[in-house]
């Protein structure tokens, strides 16, 4: 297993992205996703990404987790160069470093709740997986759904277990895309409640894709995408 | 990532029902469970004729001679090591007054049996039968119409009924018999008249040990002590090897039949582990977003479908062995021995080993290719499909190939027709599967039908993700080896009911005696006029030497056999005749003129010659009765061993031979339509000395037997089409989503169940057409390679038994096909779309 890289002092970015580009498809079919993006991200900050559909948000995200390899540019992400990595070398670099919610939970479905939490603590050869996965499923208010299957949870219960699974390792980096897309307005209220708390007490730094402009504000830090460029990058309270 | 946690991950996910691979799990326990219980009743019965050997034999040794008893001193020589037990073996008559039957005589001492106990049906044990009495096959009794207490002759002696033989406890010994078995005392052949010097009989001689001596040293000591008498030696380590050599060669050829359907299995292993992989895509690009590698995912999944495989193939064995005794009984009396439930470690192990490669070959590729499947598919609804990087999987797959090409040659009695075996059947998966693609190629390329059902159901044959390829390689193989079976089956039994019978003579007669030969002849003309009589001199003699005249090789200083010299071996049938033999050719040389009189001169079957390095002017020294007799080669011989006559390896010049006490033996040809109805009686009374053997009761046990063989075949074969049978479903399973699509949107536009219904039969009757035409060609072809070719007989199959297998093995597959695609007719709109 590879121990995740501590976080360096205050002043590096746990994110350092240099004229990312992405380009899907050959020759006459190829299509531009990403068109040279410069981004830095702080430890400790909370950046919402914020965009209209085809704008190159969830693209972003997939470069800077490591689901896809950039075409060009220069990438750093929690003191690892992905500019350089495998896809292999980027699931390791994922592990403990990186923990990711998304819009449709994507949670296993042959597996029960605590078992879900602890997979990735496990992928990573953590001994007390278990004993973690149960913690962090208290945490978030979930104690009592431990031997639970997926398919017995309602929509607001698994997108909490999603959020659990991604802290429970501890990531200093933490992605959400479209965390309440999926979820009525009181629910995913909740569940956006629930993530900036758990973001707080564990410290890590939140990159959350969303088109909702309220939620956008919530975070110390908006980015606008546009056409797979950055059109604004603003302090959420300058907006 | 450790194994215990990966396996931790893969049981959370593996389902304990197996769902999703529940393909994999039938197809290895189909394949599996052939080969165990194939493996478990052959090695049943080999080691129970092993473990039985002694019963079998008679006891520890038996010494075989012709035309003679041992005398004294050789038997007070091997007395030295037991108690010995004396025992003549000759065709003889039995009659009554209203019936005749030729039988196998068996006289015995005393002292018979050493191993034992004979069983009467009255359930009485008993032994060797009283002065004047005999024991009978409950088929001879049944010929003769006698039972206990009646009387027969044999010979000149009448002889009583003492009772009918229920277990004759060293039968499996004795070997094919050309006549129903008559146990007789001793003195019975001679006190008949049936034995006289030139008589065609046999003595065998059995030692029961009186210290655990080794079977082969004790042989090599009488051998010694007594060289070229000619003995013929069978220890109780070996003491049926025709019965073991049919078992092992039957055996090993059901099991490459079961390895074919286990290939079979194969492809539906390949399709389902396949398709159990796309459908969890979501959940390894979830893994992968968890931080798996692609190893990772290698391992869980590769953890998953061991699991299940070695689930599949424990219930295949379990199901393997508990099927044993059924496969016993449908094999009836083919079998030496009766065999019950049967655990063998080493044939269930072998089994389980080859279901393991099988399934490695097969799973390796879409496991391999699982790991490449990219996280971004949760993010992207479809990413392309992958290429397909061969490199990756050659060598798991080369791996398993070897591992199981290797197992199948290890062990086997004849490595060379195994491999050759396995050869073909690559070639013909590689011929289906080359056909399969281009049927999907030639259905894409085809004009498109106007009428829509059958549009659609032409471009169900080559839609992306279409399996015909692989149901065109699994069905067509299973339903051409229906097919191929079928026609050689009826092309044998064709060629025995009707060919056969034309070339061979009605009746062999043995031990005609030499002056009585012109009435024998007037005899059979008198009784069927126009009847062809063909009669050789015949002698038995063992070959002492052989080579140039002043460097001969001795036999007994061969420390083996050379290949081929089977000749060499024990005592042979010996002739001699004033011209060359009918159907027999000289190759080197010449032979002899008819009125030869100078120095006795040999002709050889080139094939010896070829064998022991014989040369034209070497000499061949035999022992006739105990006197040695050289003759020069003068010629060698091609014979044509399919004439059914007489047919000699050694002929020698009359003046070689013709003095020593000999009989003659002949073939009767009656003219055709002439029946045979008498002739038993007629020749008993005229020569009843004589023994006849009818060849038509021996067709009639062969036929029995091939079909019996046939029916072992068919049954092994039959797992081949259960196989493809599950691929069949298993692809429809794993279509199922892209059907339920097309027939829910056929269904809002418009269409009928019935039309939906026509939609199913038109492309399944598209795929059953074309493995009709697949089947046919390619069954017929090789059947008729295997009769013409190897058996060199004529091609004479039962075309409307073919069809209607075919057609039953079609009907099979359409009702399969048609059966696991009705829930799609039942499909409910508005739901399905809500679901897709």
């Amino acid at each position: 297993m590879t121990s995740p890289t501590p976080l360096s002092q205050a002043a590096s970015p746990v994110v350092d992205a240099r004229d990312l580009r992405l380009t899907l498809g050959d020759g006459r079919a190829a299509t531009e996703i990403l068109r040279g993006i410069d981004l830095r991200v702080m430890p400790g900050e909370t950046l919402a990404l914020l965009g209209p559909s085809g704008s190159g948000k969830s693209s972003l995200m997939a470069v800077l987790t490591g689901l896809e390899r950039a075409s060009g540019g220069a990438l750093h992400v929690a003191g690892a160069d992905f500019s350089v990595l495998d896809e292999d070398a980027l699931a390791l670099a994922r592990r403990g470093r990186i923990g990711i919610v998304l819009q449709a939970f994507h949670l296993l479905p042959t597996m029960t709740a605590q078992e879900n939490v602890a997979t990735p603590m496990e992928l990573a050869g953590e001994k007390d997986a278990w004993e973690r996965a149960g913690a962090e499923l208290k945490a978030v208010g979930l104690g009592h759904r431990l031997t639970h299957y997926p398919t017995q949870l309602s929509g607001g219960e698994q997108q909490r277990v999603a959020i659990a699974r991604a802290l429970a390792p501890r990531p200093p980096l933490l992605f959400a895309d479209e965390p309440t897309g999926n979820l009525d307005q009181s629910t995913g209220e909740a569940i956006i409640d629930l993530l900036f708390t758990r973001r707080e007490e564990t410290g890590a730094t939140l990159v959350m894709i969303t088109h909702d402009e309220e939620l956008a504000h919530r975070c110390d830090r908006i980015v606008r995408l546009a056409d797979g460029i950055i059109v604004s990058d603003e302090r959420a309270g300058a907006a | 990532m450790q194994l215990r946690a990966a396996w931790g991950i893969a049981r959370r996910d593996l389902s304990a029902r197996f769902s999703g691979l529940r393909l994999l799990l039938v197809c290895l326990f189909l394949g599996v469970g052939a080969l165990a219980a194939i493996g478990s009743l052959t090695g049943a019965i080999r080691s129970q004729l092993q473990a039985e050997g002694r019963m079998i034999l008679g006891g520890d040794l038996e010494v075989e001679v012709w035309q003679r008893l041992l005398t004294d001193d050789e038997k007070a020589f091997i007395g030295q090591y037991g108690t010995l037990s004396e025992g003549l073996r000759l065709q003889g008559m039995a009659s009554t007054a209203n019936a005749a039957a030729p039988v196998e005589l068996k006289a015995v001492d005393v002292k018979w049996p050493l191993v034992g106990s004979l069983v009467l049906e009255s359930g009485e044990q008993v032994g060797a039968p009283p002065p004047g009495t005999a024991w009978l096959a409950p088929g001879a009794a049944e010929r003769l119409d006698v039972s206990v207490g009646d009387s027969f002759t044999l010979g000149t002696r009448k002889v009583r009924v003492g009772g009918i033989i229920a277990e004759e406890p060293d039968r499996l010994s004795e070997g094919f018999q050309l006549g129903q078995t008559v146990i007789v005392p001793l003195d019975l052949p001679e006190a008949a008249g049936l034995v006289a010097p030139g008589s065609m009989y046999q003595s065998k001689t059995r030692v029961a040990f009186n210290s655990p001596y080794d079977g082969e040293g004790v042989e090599g000591a009488i051998a010694q002590k007594f060289p070229g008498r000619g003995y013929d030696f069978r220890t109780a380590e070996r003491a049926s090897p025709g019965a073991e050599r049919f078992v092992s060669r039957l055996g090993e050829f059901l099991t490459l039949v079961g390895l074919a359907a286990l290939v079979i299995a194969g492809i539906g292993i390949g399709l389902g582990v396949n398709s159990y992989l796309e459908a969890r895509r979501r959940a390894i690009a979830t893994l992968k977003i968890l931080g798996a590698t692609s190893r990772d995912i290698v391992t869980i999944y590769g953890l998953q479908i061991g699991a299940a495989a070695l689930v599949g193939s424990a219930a295949g064995l379990l199901a393997g062995f508990a099927v044993t005794p059924l496969l016993a009984s449908a094999l009836g009396d083919l079998l030496p021995v009766e065999t019950g439930l049967v655990f063998d470690p080493l044939a269930l192990a072998r089994a389980l080993a080859f279901g393991l490669l099988v399934a490695l070959v097969f799973a390796a590729p879409p496991l391999l290719r699982a790991r490449d499947f990219p996280a971004m598919a949760l993010m992207r609804s479809r990413v392309s499909p992958l290429a397909r990087a061969w490199k990756t999987y050659a060598l798991p797959v080369g791996l398993g190939l070897a591992g199981i090409v290797a197992l199948t040659l290890i062990g086997s009695p004849t490595p060379l027709q195994s491999a050759l075996f396995l050869a073909g059947a690559a070639v013909l998966l590689a011929l289906l599967w080359l056909l399969g693609l281009a049927i999907r190629h030639a259905a894409a390329k085809a004009p498109r039908p106007s009428d829509p059902i059958l549009r659609s159901g032409l471009a169900n044959l080559h839609r992306p993700g279409a399996a015909t390829g692989s149901l065109v390689t699994a069905l067509g193989f299973g339903l051409s080896a229906f097919v191929l079976l079928a026609a050689v089956q009826t092309s044998l039994a064709g060629n025995i009911a009707r060919s056969v019978p034309e070339r061979a003579p009605d009746y062999f007669v043995l031990d005609v005696p030499k002056v009585g030969l012109a009435e024998f002849r007037e005899t059979i003309e008198t009784f069927a006029p126009g009847s062809e009589v063909t009669a050789v001199p015949t002698l038995r003699g063992a070959v002492i030497a052989y080579g140039p005249e002043d460097d001969q090789t001795r036999v007994e200083d061969l420390k083996e056999l050379p290949e081929g010299a089977w000749a060499l071996r024990g005592e042979r049938g010996l002739t001699y005749s004033p011209t060359l033999p009918e159907s027999n050719s000289v190759t080197a040389g010449t032979f002899w003129p008819a009125d030869h009189k100078g120095e006795p001169e040999v002709s050889v079957d080139e094939e010896l010659a070829q064998a022991i390095g014989l040369q034209i002017g070497d000499t061949i020294t035999v022992s006739l009765l105990g006197v040695e007799r050289t003759a020069r080669i003068t010629s060698f011989r091609r014979i044509d061993w399919e004439s059914l006559g007489f047919n000699n390896v050694f002929v020698f010049s009359p003046n070689a031979l013709e003095d020593a006490p000999h009989n003659f033996a002949a073939t009767i040809d009656l003219p055709e339509g002439r029946s045979g109805s008498g002739l038993l009686r007629l020749l008993i009374d005229a020569f009843p000395s004589s023994s006849v053997i009818e060849v038509g009761p021996i067709l009639t046990e062969a036929r029995a037997i091939l079909d019996q063989v046939a029916l072992a075949i068919l049954a092994a074969a039959a797992v081949a089409v259960l196989a493809g049978l599950a691929v069949l479903l298993g692809a429809i399973a794993a279509a199922r989503a892209a059907r339920t699509y097309d027939t829910v949107v056929l269904r809002v536009l418009g269409a009928s169940r019935r039309q939906l219904l026509g939609l199913l039969l038109a492309e399944f009757g598209l795929l059953a057409a074309v493995l009709a035409g697949v089947a046919l060609a390619l069954g017929t072809g090789l059947a008729w390679l295997v009769i013409t070719q190897v058996f060199d007989f004529d091609w004479l199959p039962d075309w409307p038994r073919i069809i209607m297998v075919l057609g039953a093995g079609l009907v099979l597959v359409l009702g399969f096909a048609i059966g696991a695609s009705l829930p799609l007719l039942r499909a409910r709109p508005a739901q399905s779309l809500r679901a897709l």
